[in-house]
């Protein structure tokens, strides 16, 4: 494994958003750090900090104001919709707050769905979703609906359909925000299970107990990147404007 | 590709079973409608044109002139043209033969039975003239109408109607109190124009009938006169010869109207299909109301669903989903609907035109345009009212939508 492989660069990152009537926000100022294969980091800060316009623009919905972006390769400030849209299906795995599963389809159609985006075929499709169930520890539910399982369930399906498209990185959105502290402590376990496989994540949490569960720390306050480096090594007297 | 489209398409729709079954019920109304009405307007011109077939072809009309006054139509004159006339007309040039009627409404008896008949008196070559054939029997000669014989020839109606099941050959039956023999039988014809029984029909020789049925009070006028080409292009000529003979006759001057009308049976065929033709474009026309009502339904559900799963467009677009593979699925959903719906309102429409038919006796053609025209306003239809609500979903921005509550 390249360990030391840049999954992500974010250069001097600024997004402002213009409103109407002539007003503009600047949401994040100057951001800077890269991010190797195989880290755990944890994005954090308040709401309002701008922490999700920063994962917005780490997962390829949103585009800089200005700065730059690598993203496996990928430089993402010139790519059109179509482009982004391409690089999310190779190099992305999303994971949702709110799980955003497809209630009336199959635990199997839900966790293929971005290979139908990659002109795979059906029964390919079927046969990778029934084994990356098994991974996420859904051995045989892949024909139920998802109203037929737990909120616990429905997340794991959510990760393994996050894992099937072999992605360089796996973003994670308040992951545990809809679960309980039992089962949120089983949604993070799977997460660093995954991590030791070598399989590179970012999640965007609020929550101290789940920030633990990741190595490193960014804290995002009020636009500006206030604290990078390890979770264990974090205080609040470290946070600095940088 | 275009088959994962489909079928992702197809799964989303018949998951709202009810919902789409009722939008595609608003699509196949539609098309039975257009197709059913299609349908019944080429029935009436093909009965039309049969019709014409069976009165005879070739065929020039003579009759009354048209009161017009003031440049409006105010009905028929009185008859001018008499049977010396018709025999005049025969020694034309391309004339085949010529022959007239006059008409009479009376009561025919026959033993306990009795039925309301049409009358026509006329001679020989009234069969020639208007197609009919002789079932049984024999036809009266010349020489019968010059002795005025009291003898008749009956069409299938009255057959049925006054003799069951004996020969009515032979046999006298009564009109006006008055005994007639029957000596010779029509074949059947069917249903005219309008419904009436072209079978009621019996034909005596006119002397007869002006000097047995009528009396002789009833002037040689005739009710119409009939004269037939001998092919479908001399028509014209004849026609021109036939109206300087007759306005000779009559002695009309230069400058003097005609006291008769001369039609030809092909310019009336035309005029009646083209009547029929703009009838059943009106009926499509009425009946493709409900299709456009039809379409509205499946762009408003196309639009409900967009909105209801906002969420899933951009879960979709997250997970790599192309723009114009969002705007296909629902394209290809709204096809599907109206495609479903139209093949099903087609079958109905064909079914329901054929018992239709079968019940009013009607001959209906399946007509492969209805196919064809239901094929094709199934796919505009679909893309015209999914175009709006996929694009609605192809604009959708990732992030709002995963937002979306």
């Amino acid at each position: 494994m390249a360990e030391n492989k840049k999954v992500i660069e974010v250069k001097h990152v600024y997004k402002t958003y213009f409103m109407d009537g002539g007003t503009s926000q600047e949401v994040l100022k100057d951001i800077n750090f890269t991010i190797t294969s195989g880290e755990f980091v944890a994005i954090m800060g308040p709401s309002g900090s701008g922490k999700s316009t920063m994962m917005n623009i780490l997962g390829c919905l949103d585009k800089p104001t200005s700065g730059k972006y690598i993203l496996d390769g990928y430089n993402i400030d010139d790519k059109d919709d179509n482009e982004l849209a391409k690089i999310r299906g190779k190099t992305i795995g999303f994971v949702f707050q709110n799980f955003n599963l497809m209630m009336k389809r199959t635990i199997a159609d839900n966790v293929s769905l971005p290979l139908i985006y990659q002109n795979i075929g059906e029964k390919e499709r079927y046969k990778r979703a029934v084994e990356m169930l098994k991974k996420v520890g859904l051995n045989g539910y892949q024909n139920r609906v998802p109203s037929q399982i737990s909120g616990g369930m429905q997340q794991r399906v959510a990760i393994a359909r996050a894992l099937i498209n072999n992605p360089a990185i796996i973003f994670a959105d308040e992951p545990t925000g809809n679960l309980d502290s039992k089962t949120s402590d089983e949604i993070m376990d799977l997460f660093t299970e995954l991590n030791q496989q070598g399989i590179t994540i970012v999640l965007v949490t609020h929550e101290d107990d789940v920030a633990d569960f990741a190595t490193r720390m960014i804290k995002i306050s009020d636009g500006h990147k206030v604290y990078d480096g390890l979770r264990k090594a974090y205080s609040k007297e470290k946070e600095i404007k940088c | 590709m275009l088959r994962a489209i489909l079928k992702e398409a197809w799964i989303s729709i018949a998951s709202y079973k009810l919902r789409t079954f009722l939008t595609m019920l608003g699509i196949m109304i539609g098309v039975a409608a257009v197709v059913m009405m299609v349908s019944a307007g080429q029935a009436v011109q093909n009965r039309i044109t049969q019709t014409f077939a069976s009165m005879g072809s070739n065929l020039i009309l003579i009759g009354p002139a048209e009161l017009v006054s003031g440049g409006v139509r105010g009905g028929r004159g009185k008859p001018s043209v008499t049977v010396a006339d018709v025999a005049a007309l025969k020694t034309l040039k391309d004339v085949e033969t010529s022959s007239y009627n006059m008409g009479a409404a009376v009561q025919a008896v026959y033993g306990s039975s009795n039925y309301g008949v049409s009358v026509r008196g006329t001679n020989p070559d009234f069969l020639n003239v208007n197609n009919w054939e002789i079932d049984d029997g024999i036809m009266f000669t010349d020489k019968d109408v010059k002795a005025a014989k009291p003898y008749v020839v009956i069409g299938q109606t009255i057959v049925d109607e006054l003799f069951g099941l004996q020969n009515p050959i032979g046999k006298t039956l009564r009109l006006k109190g008055k005994p007639f023999t029957v000596i010779g039988t029509l074949k059947a014809k069917g249903d005219g124009l309008m419904g009436d029984d072209q079978d009621n029909i019996v034909i005596m020789p006119s002397t007869t009938l002006r000097q047995r049925l009528e009396g002789s009070d009833r002037p040689e006028f005739v009710n119409i006169a009939f004269v037939k080409a001998t092919s479908e292009d001399k028509m014209e000529s004849v026609a021109k010869r036939v109206e300087y003979m007759l306005r000779t006759r009559h002695r009309l001057k230069d400058g003097v109207k005609n006291d008769f009308t001369v039609r030809l049976m092909t310019e009336m065929v035309e005029k009646v299909r083209s009547v029929g033709f703009i009838l059943s474009a009106l009926l499509a026309a009425i009946a493709s109301i409900s299709l456009i009502v039809g379409s509205i339904g499946i762009m408003n559900m196309m639009l409900v669903s967009v909105t209801e799963r906002t969420r899933e467009i951009g879960t979709r677009k997250a997970l790599g989903a192309p723009n114009s593979w969002i705007m296909a699925q629902f394209l290809a959903e709204s096809i599907l609907i109206s495609f479903i719906g139209s093949f099903i309102g087609m079958v109905f429409g064909v079914v329901f035109s054929q018992i239709g038919g079968y019940i009013m006796n009607y001959d209906v053609p399946i007509s492969i345009w209805s196919v064809i025209v239901s094929v094709t306003v199934a796919v505009v239809v679909g893309i015209v009212s999914g175009l709006m609500p996929a694009l609605k979903a192809m604009r959708l921005n990732p992030i709002d939508a995963l937002r979306y509550q």
